[in-house]
C-alpha cells in the first residue's frame, strides 16, 4: 500500500500544489479553475476522484502541499469515500496539510448524522472544515479564496508561519451539544 | 481524458505561468521575487527540519513512554503555552527593539543643525519641563498620601481605645450590681425568716387567747376592748 508522503519530494519554487478529492468529481472543476486564476504564485492543481492515487502517475506528480477532501453532503458514498482514502495518506499530512471542504450543508435532505460524522472526523484528525457553496460563482469564488490562505501557508509563503502553526489556529473542534437532537 | 474508477485526472492538471508583467517567453524574476522564494524555501526546509527532529526523537527517546492521547493531549497544551510565551516575549522585545530605534534616530535628528531638528528640540524642553514637573507632583502627592496614613492609623488606634474603654465600662457596671444585690438578698433572706418567726409566735399567742375565751366562756361582745382584740383573731387562719 503506497501511501503519498508530503516530504518524499523538492518543493517547488514559487509554486504551490494542492490536490483536490472528490467522488464526484463535480465541483472540484470549477473550484480548480477559480484556483489558478492566483497570480502571485503559480498554483497547480490536482484532480482526484479517491485514493489509492494511480502508480504511473508518481513520478510526475509533484510535491502535493495541500490534501483537500471534498464532501457532497447529500450523499453517503462520497463521506465513504472520502474516509477510506485517509489512510493512504502518511501522517505527516496531518499536521496541517489536510482540509475537509463541505458542500450543500444548507440542504434540507441532509440528515443531520451526516454533518455530525464529518464534524467528529474532522476534530478527531485535527483539520480545518471549510464549508462551501457550489452551485454560484460566487460560493465558488469565495470557496478558492478560502483554501488558497491555507495552501499559501501550506506551500511556504507566509513568513514565520508553517501549516502546522496554522492548524493550531484553525482546527475544528466539535460543539459541545453535538449528541443532541437538533431543533427538526 | 481517460477517467477511470479510482485513477487520477490528468486532465485536472491546471497550470498557469506566473509571469508578473514579464513579457511573453521571458522569465525575468526580480530581487523582490528571489527573496520571496527564498522565504519561502526556508520555510519548507524548517518545516522538513520539524518533520525529521520529531522523527529522530520519536524513534530514539519514546520507547519507554506509551504514546497515550491524553499524555499527548497534555503535552499539547503545555507546548501550546509555551509557544505564546516566547511569542509574547518576542513580541515585547521587538517593540523594544523599536522604541530604541525610534530614539536613536531622533538622538540624530537632533544633532544636525536644522529648522526642523530645532523644532524637535523645543518639543523636547517641553517633556522634560512636564516630566520636572511631574516628578515633583507625584511626590507632594507621596507626602500628602504618607499623611493620610498615618492620620488613619490614628483613628484606627482611637477607635481600638474607646472599643476597650467600652468595654470595660460594661464589665464594671455588671460587676457593681452583682455584690449590691448580694448584700440586699442576704438582707431580705434574713428579715423574712424573722417575719416568719415572730408571725408563727403571734399566731401561737392568738389560738391559745381564743381557746382560753372559748373555754372560759367570756363575754367579750360587751366589752369593747376585748370585742376588738377577739375581732383581730378571726383573720388568721386557725392552723398554720
Amino acid at each position: 500500500m503506497s501511501r503519498l508522503n508530503p516530504f518524499a519530494k523538492l518543493p517547488g519554487l514559487n509554486a504551490a500544489s494542492v490536490l483536490l478529492v472528490e467522488n464526484e468529481e463535480h465541483f472540484q472543476q470549477s473550484l480548480a479553475e477559480a484556483l489558478v486564476k492566483e497570480t502571485s504564485v503559480t498554483v497547480n492543481v490536482r484532480l482526484a476522484k479517491s485514493f489509492p492515487l494511480p502508480v504511473e502517475n508518481d513520478e510526475s506528480r509533484p510535491r502535493i502541499d495541500l490534501v483537500v477532501f471534498i464532501i457532497n453532503l447529500t450523499s453517503e458514498l462520497s463521506f465513504q469515500s472520502a474516509e477510506a482514502s485517509l489512510k493512504y495518506l502518511e501522517p505527516g499530512y496531518f499536521l496541517g496539510k489536510v482540509c475537509f471542504m463541505v458542500s450543500n450543508a444548507r440542504s434540507s435532505s441532509v440528515p443531520a448524522e451526516r454533518l455530525d460524522a464529518v464534524r467528529r472526523l474532522a476534530a478527531s484528525l485535527h483539520c480545518p472544515l471549510l464549508f462551501a457553496e457550489d452551485q454560484t460563482q460566487q460560493g465558488v469564488t469565495n470557496a478558492a479564496e478560502r483554501l488558497l490562505t491555507i495552501l499559501k501557508v501550506a506551500a511556504g509563503f507566509v513568513p514565520f508561519t508553517t501549516s502546522l502553526c496554522l492548524s493550531n489556529l484553525t482546527r475544528s473542534t466539535l460543539p459541545p451539544d453535538i449528541d443532541q437532537p437538533s431543533f427538526d | 481524458m481517460d477517467s477511470s474508477e479510482s485513477g487520477e485526472d490528468i486532465n485536472g492538471r491546471v497550470e498557469r505561468d506566473g509571469d508578473p508583467g514579464g513579457s511573453s517567453g521571458q522569465k525575468e524574476t526580480s530581487t523582490a521575487d528571489m527573496l520571496r522564494i527564498k522565504q519561502q524555501m526556508s520555510n519548507q526546509c524548517f518545516e522538513m527540519e520539524v518533520h525529521l527532529n520529531a522523527v529522530k526523537v520519536s524513534v530514539s527517546g519514546k520507547h519507554r513512554r506509551s504514546c497515550s492521547t491524553s499524555e499527548a493531549e497534555r503535552d499539547y497544551s503545555d507546548h501550546i503555552s509555551e509557544l505564546e510565551r516566547v511569542k509574547t516575549l518576542q513580541f515585547n522585545q521587538t517593540l523594544a527593539l523599536h522604541r530604541m530605534q525610534m530614539w536613536h534616530a531622533m538622538e540624530e535628528k537632533i544633532k544636525i543643525n536644522d529648522p526642523e531638528s530645532d523644532a524637535l528640540k523645543v518639543v523636547n524642553e517641553r517633556c522634560m519641563a512636564l516630566c520636572c514637573q511631574i516628578k515633583q507632583i507625584q511626590q507632594e502627592t507621596r507626602l500628602l498620601q504618607d499623611e493620610i496614613t498615618e492620620l488613619q492609623k490614628k483613628r484606627l488606634e482611637m477607635k481600638r481605645l474607646t472599643h476597650d474603654k467600652m468595654k470595660e465600662m460594661e464589665d464594671l457596671m455588671s460587676s457593681k450590681e452583682h455584690p449590691d444585690t448580694e448584700k440586699c438578698k442576704a438582707a431580705l433572706e434574713k428579715g423574712q425568716k424573722n417575719l416568719e418567726k415572730y408571725k408563727k409566735m403571734s399566731i401561737m399567742a392568738q389560738n391559745v387567747l381564743r381557746g382560753i375565751l372559748l373555754a372560759c366562756k367570756i363575754n367579750w361582745l360587751d366589752d369593747p376592748k376585748l370585742r376588738d382584740v377577739a375581732m383581730t383573731l378571726e383573720e388568721f387562719p386557725i392552723t398554720d
